[in-house]
Formats: structure tokens, sequence, C-alpha cells
């Protein structure tokens, strides 16, 4: 810590020095009660984190580091809509979108729950229209293929949600297909437009800004491919087939997006944490309205555990608790994300921005470089897939890796027999991991003495998150508690979770060898930078000789 | 002999005319819910030419009457019930058998499923036979249908039913030209398939016209051109606005769901789901004419049931239209000589409908006129009333019945499905 007391900091480091030595093995055997006292459950999750290389007096010390950098007041900054993202002069409201409209919130004066709200009517009132076929195309057709443009929050959050609840896809009203395109290279346009109807086709632009470069690309791409299979002219093509999801009403509007189109969002909504808000809108299209909202009731119970629950049972404190252990006091710099569902398949995409983009930060609220670690790099995989993967790394490779497990108890309820042996089986091996991970070879009774290539050191540490059944509301659940995981570290760090500068230079960067490409540029730059924008601008030569 | 008639339908009123006419001792057993009005209340009845007339008449000659129950005295059972209504079918046989009678013939024209008859019989058992006649009738023309078929289908799978069978049958068989007997199954697969082909032929041709609109070619004269064709003929070519009623896609879905459970196959599928798209064409044809921008506009409907000659609007066009307007905001006056209540009841408050009991009143003001159902009262309205009462002189013709030619000399802009 940089700034303040920094007894509970000292403590943690005197106390890993002392579990140094120790491995997970002996501390599983030194107390057999130890499941029971490393590990939460709330009603729909479970959190075992007996798996850690930690004991129940480390668990204290990192509760005195939490209420030393008092927690407990910036969670009540974080819900009462304080300004807790200083340097873009904001709050950071994720929290009141899903919010019931019986607990109001004013914010200067502003009443957020019912902007939220009418907001939410709005998207109710066009999603029923075309999930009723009744929003019609520049032919007269019902819609029936909805494709998403956008990028980072305004696309990770929908796709995965979307991936994850597709079975809970309404059966009663027309089905629909939903897309998602980010890149701004065009490449999946370039797949995807050939295989759709543009006559049914409408386009969500997300974008709480509206500028976002990656996005406006597409967009216009889009565009022309409608205005070229239609013949219609831009105004209707706007009108019918195009939806803005943004912040930015003027913005979209000079764009095209006549107003009724627009769905709001506010300057308060990260881009990380806006699936919740219009950005959605792609998912309550797959799932109907009444999931979407389920969802969002979901995420509010975990926004009230947080707020209430004491430390020591709240799970987003705890995880995120751990995580600073791991990376601060245990050195441990990588942390894979392990879901055993192939419905969370797009889940550690999402958590690479949410963790990354929020907490790779190294300066703290007072402007100061701080001189501890934040937040490691951060990947995963489905855990099945992964073990033919990246796995041979965990068991046997030179780096620490701390690991989540994320299982769903029950699956296929309704599916048959041999669908639910398939859950078995995952959840088997997920078990069989996180053991092995923790104990090594010593999780094996085995007689036979093993090769040194056989053998496996164990002590990789692991969190075991259990959800009862995936379904919209623990899906909310999941989401919020890593949101405020990540606001827990932030807090522990002093940074500021909701900015990312770090992402602003680049795009600068760009526009400037955007005009080099173009032979507008005034050179001068790196000798690398010269020779690939040399090499490439020789091969368009070539390419434009032969046109 | 004496017969028993069970079901509500038109398959089953012309048949106890018919088996009336021709000496035999009839009941109809009101079996189904709802069937003890009178007569000439009966849609079915009231609708096809002649046929109250010939039941009014054998029920004065003591020939026919009506009772509520099953009679089990009969030698000879019809059932002539909805194919949602097996389970009366069921009950039927079952009474059948408590009764304890000796001998029955039972004849079924209920199109259920294939398999349907072989169950029944199984469940007569020894107590008699059950033989599957698929109906051929043509409404407007059932009488006749009934009795001078040209061509019969006889399903059963006990030999014994034969001679009975013929022998009732035989007052029916002066113009005959074509006698099938099969098993049950075949019979009824039989049936399917004729309704298939012609929902197919019917759907091929609506896609035909949409391709003419396309390319700018008159489908009319494409379709006297096919019809020309002997391997063609004329039947089933018109194009129009999509096919509805109760039984033709009640029959070709559970069609196309068998094939698609045995086999699937999504031809008819398809056919039913373009059926469906094609339902909406006349508001696709009025939302691209006024470019998309239909909010505020008043459109005018003619005929809202599935088809003339009825009051249904079971599965009817006019139901998709409708809805489509009226989320667009757009205000909807409908007429219909028949089917105006039925309306009434399915839009119940609905502000942006109103309703017209004269249909030249309607147009008063409209931006446009939808023909969705060919009553003949509406083939030939005065152009020139048309003209000077619509804000827009705009007709879309669902079903091809006014004269292009005459309409553009009026200065009325037309729009019809293939032309």
């Amino acid at each position: 810590m940089n700034s303040r007391d920094i007894k509970a900091w000292v403590a943690l480091q005197l106390h890993a020095e002392e579990l140094k030595g120790v491995h997970l093995k002996e501390l599983f055997e030194l107390d057999a009660d130890r499941f029971n006292k490393l590990s939460v459950s709330t009603g729909r999750f479970m959190m075992d984190f007996s798996k850690q290389r930690m004991t129940t007096k480390t668990l204290d010390k990192l509760l005195d580091l939490a209420r030393q950098q008092e927690l407990s007041a910036w969670v009540e900054k974080l819900f009462s809509g304080e300004k807790v993202n200083v340097s873009e002069n904001r709050a950071a409201l994720h929290t009141a979108l899903r919010s019931p409209s019986s607990e109001s919130l004013s914010v200067d004066g502003q009443n957020i729950t019912s902007d939220v709200h009418e907001s939410l009517a709005k998207m109710e009132g066009l999603v029923q229209k075309i999930q009723r076929g009744q929003w019609r195309g520049y032919d007269g057709s019902p819609i029936r293929s909805v494709v998403n443009i956008g990028v980072g929050g305004s696309n990770l959050g929908p796709l995965m949600a979307c991936d994850a609840l597709e079975q809970y896809a309404p059966t009663d009203t027309q089905r629909l297909d939903v897309h998602f395109v980010s890149s701004m290279d065009g490449s999946e346009l370039e797949k995807l437009l050939p295989t759709l109807d543009p006559a049914v086709t409408l386009f969500i632009i997300s974008s709480k800004t509206f500028s976002t470069i990656d996005t406006l690309a597409n967009a216009n791409t889009a565009r022309q491919w409608l205005l070229d299979a239609s013949s219609c002219d831009a105004s209707l093509i706007n009108q019918h087939h195009f939806v803005a999801a943004t912040g930015n009403v003027q913005g979209a509007l000079d764009w095209g997006v006549p107003k009724k189109n627009q769905l709001l969002f506010w300057d308060w909504v990260g881009g990380r944490y806006s699936l919740w808000s219009a950005i959605g809108v792609p998912i309550a299209l797959k799932i109907g309205m009444v999931n979407f909202r389920a969802m969002l009731n979901g995420a509010h119970q975990m926004d009230k555990h947080f707020r209430d629950a004491p430390f020591e049972k709240n799970l987003p404190v705890l995880l995120g608790l751990i995580g600073v252990w791991n990376i601060n006091f245990l050195n441990i710099h990588a942390h894979a994300i392990l879901p055993y569902d192939g419905r969370l398949a797009e889940f550690p995409s999402y958590l690479e921005q949410l963790e990354m983009e929020s907490n790779g930060k190294s300066i703290n609220h007072e402007n100061k470089r701080i001189n501890y670690r934040t937040c490691p790099v951060l990947w995963g995989e489905v855990g099945s897939n992964a073990q033919h993967a990246f796995y041979q790394l965990l068991h046997q490779g030179t780096e620490p890796v701390m690991c989540d497990f994320i299982a769903s108890a029950t699956r296929y309820k309704n599916e048959g027999a041999q669908l639910q042996e398939q859950h078995q089986l995952s959840l088997a091996n997920c078990f069989a991991q996180s053991r092995l991970l923790a104990l090594g070879t010593g999780a094996l009774e085995t007689s036979v003495k093993a090769k040194d290539y056989q053998h496996y050191d164990g002590n990789q540490p692991s969190t075991s998150l259990m959800l009862d059944e995936l379904t919209p509301e623990t899906f909310g659940g999941l989401i919020a508690l890593y949101e405020h995981k990540v606001f827990v570290q932030s807090v522990i760090w002093e940074i500021n979770p909701f900015d990312q500068w770090g992402v602003e230079k680049g795009k600068e960067v760009a526009t400037s060898l955007l005009a080099e490409l173009n032979e507008k540029g005034k050179g001068g730059l790196d000798s690398s930078t010269e020779g690939l924008l040399r090499y490439t601008l020789s091969q368009g030569e070539g390419s434009n000789r032969e046109n | 002999m004496k017969i028993n008639i069970y079901g509500s339908s038109l398959a089953a009123w012309v048949a106890a005319a018919c088996l009336a006419k021709v000496g035999n001792d009839v009941v109809i057993c009101d079996v189904s819910e709802g069937a003890d009005q009178e007569l000439r209340k009966i849609s079915v009845i009231r609708d096809e030419l002649g046929l109250l007339d010939e039941l009014t008449l054998q029920i004065n000659e003591g020939r026919l009457a009506r009772v509520q129950h099953v009679n089990a005295e009969a030698g000879v059972h019809w059932l002539a019930l909805q194919s949602n209504e097996q389970k009366l079918a069921a009950q039927v046989i079952n009474s059948l058998q408590k009764a304890e009678c000796l001998y029955a013939l039972v004849v079924s024209q209920c199109n259920f499923s294939v398999g349907a008859t072989a169950d029944l019989q199984s469940q007569l058992g020894g107590s008699g036979d059950v033989v599957y006649i698929p109906d051929n009738l043509q409404e407007g023309r059932a009488l006749e249908g009934f009795n001078k078929p040209k061509s019969l289908i006889l399903g059963f799978d006990n030999d014994s039913a034969l001679t009975r069978v013929k022998a009732l049958l035989r007052p029916f068989s002066s113009n005959l030209e074509g006698l099938q007997i099969m098993s049950s199954r075949e019979a009824e697969f039989t049936k399917f398939a004729i309704t298939g082909m012609l929902a197919i032929r019917l759907g091929y041709v609506n896609e035909l016209a949409n391709l003419a609109d396309q390319l700018g070619v008159d489908i009319g004269v494409v379709q006297d051109g096919m019809g020309a064709d002997p391997r063609i003929g004329r039947h089933y070519l018109s194009p129009g606005c999509g096919f509805g009623g109760q039984n033709f896609h009640a029959y070709v879905s559970r069609f196309s769901g068998i094939l698609q459970k045995e086999r699937q196959q999504s031809l008819l599928k398809t056919i039913v789901e373009e059926n469906e798209v094609q339902k909406e064409l006349l508001f696709r044809k009025l939302w691209q004419y006024y470019k998309g921008d239909l909010a505020g506009k008043t459109v005018g409907i003619w005929g809202v049931s599935f088809k003339p000659g009825t009051a249904s609007i079971d599965n009817a066009p006019s139901l998709k239209i409708i809805d489509a307007l009226i989320s667009q905001g757009v205000k909807v006056r409908v007429h219909d000589p028949e089917a105006l209540n039925n309306l009434k009841a399915h839009y119940a408050e609905e502000a942006l409908i109103a309703y017209y009991d004269d249909h030249m009143e309607l147009v008063k003001g409209i931006d446009a006129l939808l023909l969705v159902t060919e009553w003949p009262l509406y083939c030939s309205p005065d152009y020139e009333v048309l003209v000077s009462r619509m804000n827009k002189p705009l007709i879309v013709d669902g079903r091809n019945v006014f004269d292009k030619e005459m309409m553009s000399l009026s200065g009325i802009d037309y729009l019809g499905v293939g032309r």
C-alpha cells in the first residue's frame, strides 16, 4: 500500500512466509474439516476454496485487509452512485440496471431507477414486436435474423449470454437467429452476410459512444449490403433494418438510426458492465424478455448478497480476497478460468475483458505508481477441452497458476439418461482435475513408484464454484459475482476499475497510420513500422497494377 | 337398413340425406358438442346448396331422425367426425361393445391418421367390421358427389366386410368407374396423399405467381397455358393469398407432421410454412406500395372468411393481414357478408378495427382496399364510385377477381397476385 496503514498487508506477508513450505496435501491431512471451514454456500451457489493454499488464519488476515482498505465504505459508494470512476468523473451504476422499480435510486437529482425501467419498457416493446413477427423489413416480411454489431463490452457480454442461455429461447414466439459480428477487418460479416436474407435481417448497432471505428466500419458494410440488395433508399433501410443501443442519441441520429429505433443507456454504465442495459437487447431477443428479466433479477440477488452478507460469507469478497492472496502473497500471476460446461464456452473471453480491462492498472487513486502487482494474466477454456490443451502446463509446467473451476450440479433434467451421463462424466473430470492439481500424484493411491516424468507436484490452488443449475437467474448471479469480485480487488489495490485509458492511445496511433497507408502521412516513424508500411504498400501496388 | 350417423361435419349431413333418400332408416346421433341446433342454423348445412331441403324432406318422410346419444340398434354405424374427434370415435365403438350387438358394420369417413381405422377395428374385435371410405366432398357439389361418385376407395382389413359395404353403396354406384379396394392403412394414406398433392399444387402456383410478379408476367395467361396441358389440367391452378380453413389446414399439417416424424421430410412442411408467408402477401404489397410508411393510414378489407360461402375465419389469411396492419398502427375497416361476428369475437375490443355492413360505405376515404375473400358480391363493383370515394384509389386483389385493364382505365392502382 502506498498511502495508508499497511499493517494488514505486512501481516499477510509474514503469514505467507509461514505457509510457504506447506503443501496443499498436508493442509488437507492436518484438518479433516477443511471443506466446512473453507467453503460457503448460498441458496444457489456453493464456493469451495478449501483447495486454496490458505487456512482459516489466512482468511482472517485477508478480512483484516478488507477492513483496513475500507471495503464496506467502498461498496456503499458503488451502490449509492458516488463517482467511483474518478478519472472520468462518473458513477458506475451497473447495479442500478438490475434493481427492481421498487428500489428507487436518485443520483444528482435524477431518478435513475425510473430511467432504467423506462428504457427496459422500450426494449420490451421492441423485443415483442420482433418476436411476434411484426417488425418488418423493407419488403414487408417479418424480421427473422438479428445481427449485433459491437465490440468489447458491446459484444462479449451479449454473445456469452446468448450462448449460455440458448436452451431458454421461448418456443411460443417466432424463432430468431441472433448473430454477432465485431472484428474491424470485416471477416465475420464477409462470412455471415451470404447466409442471410437481407429482407428479413435486422442489425443492432451496439456502441455506447457511437464512435467506435470497428463497429461503424461493420455497420457501414451492412448498410451497403442492404442498399444493394433492396434498391431502397437509405432512410427506408435505416428505419426498418437498424436499431441502436447507445448512449449517444445525436451520434446515432447522424449515422441514420431514427430515435424510435434507439435504445438508450447512460455514461454511468461502463462498456464491460453493460449487458444489463440496452446492450443486452440481443439477449432479450434470444431468450425472451421474461428470461432477460430473470437474469437481471439473479444479478440483483447477488448485488444484495454482496452489499449485505458479512465478509466471511460473502462470495464476491472471498473470491476477490483469494485472488489478492494468490497474486500478492503467493506470487501467482496466471489465472485460468475453467467452466466444465460447454454453455459457458464464452465465459473465459468475457472475463478476460472484465478482469484485465478493469484491473490491469498500475496507478492508484492518488495518481501514484504502485509497487505491488494487480490483475494477473487471465485466460481459459471449457475445462474438459482444455484438458487436451494446456492442462499439461498446469500439472507439470514451471508456472504456478490459480484456477477457477465452474460447474452446475444438475443438468439435462428432461433430456434422457445418455446426456445426463455425459454431464456426470464432465463433473467427474472437473472434480478429478482440481483434486489432482491440489494434491499431485499423492492424490492417487498407487503402490507403483512413478517415474519422474510421471510425477505431478500438485499444490496448484483452485476454487470450485458450483451452481445448482444454469438458469437465467444463476447466470445473472454468476456474472454479478465476478463483477463484484473485480471491484473488491480494485479496492484492495486502490485502483480505479472503471476506466480504460490503456486502450485509448492505440486508436490515435492507428488513425495516424491509416494516413500513412493512404500515403498521406508525414513519415518519421520507427524503422520497424516503416518497414511494415513499405512492405504492405509494395504488395498493394502489385495488385493495383493487375486490376 | 338401419343406419346411425355420427358427427356434425358436412360429410355427416350429406351422408344422412343421401342414405335416407334411398330408403334407409337413418338416425343422426349428434355426439359432437353443440350440434343440437336447428338444421337451418347449422352453417355447413345452410352453406351447401340443396342440403337443407333434402334433409328436411327426409325428416318429414320419416326416414331420418336426430337423437343425441349412441343408438346401438342399427346395423350400420357411419362415423363422419372431425379430425380432432378421435376420442368420440372410440366412445362410439365402446358403446357398441357394451350393447353386445351381434354384428356392426362401422363405416369411417374420419381423417384421423394412418392406422386409426385399424385401431378402431381392433377395439371392436369380433363384433363387426370397420371400413374406411375417405370422403371426396367438394363443397358446393357435395350431394352430387355422394350420390354419383366416379371413384370410390374402400379400406378395410377383414374380407367379410366387402359384401355388406357393397350392398350399402349399391344405390350410389351407377356412375362408378373405379372402385379401389385396399387395406385401411393404405386408404388412409391415399386420402392424406391426395390432400398433400393439392396443397403442393396450390403452393407451387402461389410460388409461380410471386415470381410472375417479379418478372412482370401475367400469371393468368400462364395458368391457362398450364391448364391446357392434359397432364396438368385446370383444377387447383388459381393463385391467391394463401389457403385457410380448419379442415384442409389441419389435415395438411397433420400429414406434414407424419412425414416429418417418419421421414424427416420437409416438402409439405415447406408448403405449409410458405402458405403462412403467402397469407401476408397483400400486406407486403401494401407495405411496398407505401414504402413501409403505413402508420395512420386507413385500409379497407373485403372478405374475412377463409373462403366464400362460410362464416369461418379459421386460419384465414385475413387474420394475418389484420394483425400486421394494426401492428403498424393502421386503421382497418372490414366487411364480410357472413363472418363479421366471428371476427368481432376474435379481436374483441381492438380499437383500430371498424366493422361495416355496407361494403361500398366502407371505402369512403380509405387509402387502400384489399380484397381477401372472393364473395360474389365484391366481383363487379362500380369503379367510378370507388374512385370517387376512396382517398387513394389503390386496390390489392388477393384472388385476381377484378379486371386489371378496367381498373387502370378507371384510374385505379391495381395490384393482383402474379399480374
